[in-house]
């Protein structure tokens, strides 16, 4: 007899004659976890890649999922967490998370580095705790597949009542490369002026930069039928290129957020083709990009200081198959100016290189090859940790939940509460030496035949052993005592786990004896976590209900 | 080695004998591709168009009504999209009627209309899984173009008023269809007394081979195609003919149409004893879905305290092939919709079985599992920590 479902010979075995199964009458400790209730994939999002920022991540904001999407947020929770917390970084950026968060990677099999090249096709990426992560394994970026292509923009700005005097400007404006190269100008040299009779909008170009100062001219005349101001101010070195329009302003400062701060690019241009977002990159790095192929190491490079922006920038790149690193450079000063903390965009490999050379027009005959460690597919971007660091973390911890499953954690993540309910008793005895030890132990389980299996392999893996052996029975023992577990039951080797680490806090409590602080700690996560579960429970409840009443 | 009994009829059916000897000429000499003009081709050519007329008698369509696809999901697909396309190159409005207890290839394709701007309102149904007719003649409106609803659930076997829906749509002038995959071969259908516009049957789910399934299109419906190549089935799905298979699936419905009435009676029967069995045997079991009006093959149950996948293998080790609703067994762990939209919870969604009859059931069958699942239910109560108290 071979696999019976997806399951191990051992896992069946388990679940076909469970040990130490039935309810204990007067038990020393009761551990219950786990709720029968199936809820709606939850998910842990790291949006900019920082807890920091997912707590400024309202309700119906739309984060990038796992399939390429834009998903929208359903719910923002969050919860007190002291303990160890993971720094992960790869070239795209920086991830903080616990250690039993979920990630999708591939995990690379011991030996030559090269294998994640040569091989690629036959590693497959699934989800593996952040804990089981190592510097050098693959993490996987989503590249945004929304696709909509407009052919046109309307400017729904209303033109003022006392307004006699502006030009009229066209009702809709093609939404060809022209247009978005003057994008990509405004995001990186463009601001609006935005004052009671002197709105208009403003490019600061550096005096050599005529070449950009004529291509605005010619996209304003023959776009908006508006001939642009143009000062040159050789002392400070500038060319000032001034677009008199108050509607058009207005319609920019719409679009894009004023300040250099607060730049974005709208939803409507991130989801335009790949093929028509070459020309706001060429704009954009025209501005504040550079490029250096002279040197030995050629490199490009796009500087901009709204946070935003820069992650936008990395996702429009990912989609012309280009990797780049984001780096952070803190505020400084130099030269008596201030400067912002400021993020970097750098494109340094080769491959990339080529292709955002033959995007700026620029020749690049590459001199040196150089090795590849990052790759694509139709749906991600592969790229490897080069930084794992664990630190500890006390405060809140964010957590979103997102419409249509996915993103950084996976379905996976619903694991935790996907149905299945463990009750463990223990009874505690004295051995020889005075230890305490488990002198017996019982389970009754609500759940798959997964559940089942780990429940009753864990009373076979705990009974006789003292306390603080119990206690160090992790999901790896349980796991390897079945001779394996299918990647999507993993979680009920956890709930193992957590229901005897619970049954000895109950034991611990009950005699009133001091409770080390991991066990403490993991009661209280416990907790929360059943709290929350039953919160959203009822909010479902009450939903159906409803809707059973129309 | 233990008794097999296969009780999964409603996922797949075996192909039957009597229809793998017909189709079995059609892969060895009469191979012919019905495009070409030689007499190989003529040849499998009039063995699709037999076939064609042996499907539409069935369900009383004209021949040049059927288009033959490779799958019910794609069927479903070419009605939903291909409507819904057409429609759009009339510039005309997009608004779609579904059930809340539609197959995953309905629910998704109405998903992804979804998403390309056409409205989409899903019905909502009772306890029992029926949809009230009054409700779809109040979800119709001006922009409606089409009403697309399962002829008998695939999980629940709960049969939908097809006919005075199909007469609601009829006298609003929108296109109706419906997913008798489940249905067609068991239950008597006629398109032109149900007054149905489009209809989905599937082959494997009757005896018949797998990769074949056919499309009633009603003469004179606007439907756009979404293979485009040689034109074969009218331009509707152009792809080399599977004449083998067809000639398969139109055996099958020979045979349904000769054996129906008897069948569904020894069936229906089978199925009432299981039924009440069950509910006599086991406590704290609940029937999902009508006790009348459902497929006389099928038997959807929900048991107290107990898990779905739980069910499903220790049933496998004592050789009976079933299915559940529940999370765990689904590859996205979420409890099936169809469970969920007939008023279950979660949870109770979680303890739910199918069992469905099929052509070699036997009585003897029935008895044996009546045996063996009362002592599988109370063993897994016997671990579950709920057993005797309400949660």
């Amino acid at each position: 007899m071979g696999k019976i479902g997806p399951y191990t010979q051992k896992v069946i075995e388990y679940f076909k004659h469970p040990k130490n199964m039935g309810r204990m009458k007067n038990p020393d400790g009761l551990g219950k976890v786990g709720n029968p209730v199936c809820l709606l994939p939850k998910q842990n999002i790291h949006i900019n890649n920082s807890l920091r920022t997912i707590d400024k991540i309202t309700l119906a904001e739309r984060v990038l999922s796992s399939d390429g999407r834009y998903n929208k947020v359903n719910k923002a929770t969050k919860r007190n967490y002291s303990g160890q917390i993971l720094t992960i970084k790869n070239k795209l950026g920086r991830v903080q998370l616990t250690p039993d968060h979920l990630i999708l990677a591939i995990k690379l099999p011991k030996g030559d580095k090269f294998l994640r090249t040569k091989n690629k096709k036959q590693l497959t990426p699934a989800w593996y705790h952040a804990e089981d992560l190592k510097k050098g394994d693959i993490s996987l970026y989503p590249i945004l597949k929304e696709k909509d292509n407009l052919n046109c923009i309307a400017i729904d700005i209303p033109k003022p009542k006392w307004d006699f005097k502006s030009k009229e400007l066209p009702n809709k404006i093609p939404l060809n490369s022209d247009l978005l190269r003057l994008f990509g100008y405004f995001l990186s040299e463009g601001h609006v002026q935005d004052k009671p009779c002197r709105t208009f909008i403003s490019f600061a170009l550096n005096i050599n930069e005529e070449e950009i100062v004529k291509d605005i001219n010619s996209i304003s005349q023959s776009l908006f039928n508006l001939e642009p101001r143009i000062k040159r101010l050789p002392k400070r070195k500038t060319i000032r290129v001034d677009l008199y329009s108050a509607r058009l302003a207005r319609f920019f400062k719409q679009l894009f957020g004023n300040g250099a701060e607060n730049k974005t690019t709208p939803d409507f241009i991130m989801n335009l083709p790949s093929r028509k977002q070459t020309a706001l990159i060429y704009g954009l790095w025209k501005g504040d990009g550079y490029i250096n192929i002279m040197r030995s190491g050629a490199r490009a490079g796009f500087v901009t200081i709204s946070h935003t922006l820069a992650h936008q920038l990395k996702i429009l790149l990912l989609r012309q198959k280009i990797v780049p690193s984001i780096y952070i450079d803190k505020k400084r000063k130099s030269h008596g100016v201030n400067h912002k903390e400021s993020y970097r965009i750098h494109v340094g490999q080769r491959d990339s290189l080529i292709k955002l050379c033959s995007i700026l027009g620029v020749k690049y005959i590459p001199r040196s090859y150089s090795s590849v460690d990052s790759w694509f597919d139709k749906n991600f971007c592969y790229t490897p940790i080069t930084q794992i660091q664990k630190s500890n973390y006390e405060g809140k911890i964010f957590n979103l939940e997102v419409f249509d499953s996915h993103s950084f954690t996976s379905e996976a993540f619903c694991l935790h509460n996907c149905g299945d309910v463990m009750w463990l008793y223990i009874k505690v005895g004295k051995n020889k030496k005075g230890e305490e030890f488990i002198k017996d132990i019982k389970f009754e389980t609500f759940g798959c035949v997964a559940a089942i299996a780990t429940s009753s392999v864990i009373t076979d893996l705990a009974k006789g052993k003292t306390l603080n052996q119990a206690l160090k029975i992790d999901r790896e023992e349980i796991v390897k005592s079945l001779g394996g577990l299918p990647i999507i039951k993993i979680h009920c080797s956890v709930l193992a786990a957590s229901a005897l680490s619970e049954a000895i806090y109950d034991y611990l409590k009950k005699k009133k004896r001091e409770i080390p602080e991991r066990l403490e700690k993991a009661h209280q996560r416990i907790e929360e976590e059943k709290k929350e579960i039953n919160q959203r429970y009822k909010e479902w409840i009450k939903l159906e209900e409803k809707m059973h009443k129309k | 080695m233990t008794k097999k009994i296969y009780l999964d009829y409603a996922a797949t059916t075996p192909v039957d004998p009597r229809v793998v000897k017909e189709m079995i000429p059609y892969f060895t000499e009469k191979f012919g591709n019905t495009m070409s003009i030689h007499s190989f081709g003529q040849e499998a050519k009039q063995a699709l168009e037999e076939s064609r007329e042996v499907v539409a008698g069935l369900m009383g369509a004209k021949s040049s009504e059927i288009i033959f696809t490779g799958s019910a999901t794609e069927s479903n697909n070419l009605a939903l999209k291909g409507i819904a396309l057409a429609r759009r190159s009339h510039g005309g409005g997009g608004h779609i009627i579904i059930s809340s207890i539609e197959h995953p290839c309905v629910m998704e394709s109405a998903k992804w209309l979804e998403t390309q701007g056409f409205e989409i309102t899903r019905l909502p149904v009772d306890k029992y899984g029926l949809i009230d007719p009054e409700e779809v003649k109040k979800a119709i409106k001006k922009e409606t173009i089409l009403v697309s609803i399962i002829h008998a659930s695939n999980e629940i076997g709960t049969i939908q008023p097809i006919e005075e829906i199909g007469k609601i749509c009829r006298e609003r002038g929108v296109y109706f269809h419906t997913d008798a995959a489940q249905s067609f071969g068991k239950i008597p259908i006629d398109v032109n007394k149900m007054k149905i516009d489009l209809l989905t049957a599937s082959s494997h789910k009757m005896y018949g081979p797998k990769g074949v399934a056919c499309l009633f299109v009603r003469e004179g419906t606007k439907i756009e195609p979404l293979l485009h190549g040689g034109g074969h089935e009218a331009g509707l799905r152009s792809s080399t003919v599977n004449v083998g298979a067809i000639v398969g699936f139109a055996e099958a419905c020979k045979i349904a149409k000769k054996e129906m009435g008897k069948e569904t009676e020894r069936l229906t029967k089978l199925r009432d004893k299981l039924i009440k069995g069950i509910l006599a045997k086991i406590p704290d079991s609940y029937l999902n879905g009508h006790p009348q009006k459902r497929l006389p093959n099928n038997v959807n149950f929900w048991f107290e305290f107990v898990e779905g996948e739980s069910m499903v293998i220790q049933l496998d080790l004592m050789g009976i092939a079933a299915s559940t609703g529940s999370a765990c067994s689904s590859a996205k762990l979420e409890p099936s919709h169809v469970l969920l939209a007939i008023g279950l919870k979660p949870e109770e969604a979680h303890g739910s079985l199918r069992l469905s009859l099929g052509r070699w059931i036997t009585e003897k069958d029935i008895n044996y599992v009546l045996k063996v699942l009362p002592g599988i239910i109370k063993k897994l109560r016997r671990i579950s920590p709920f057993k005797g108290r309400r949660y």
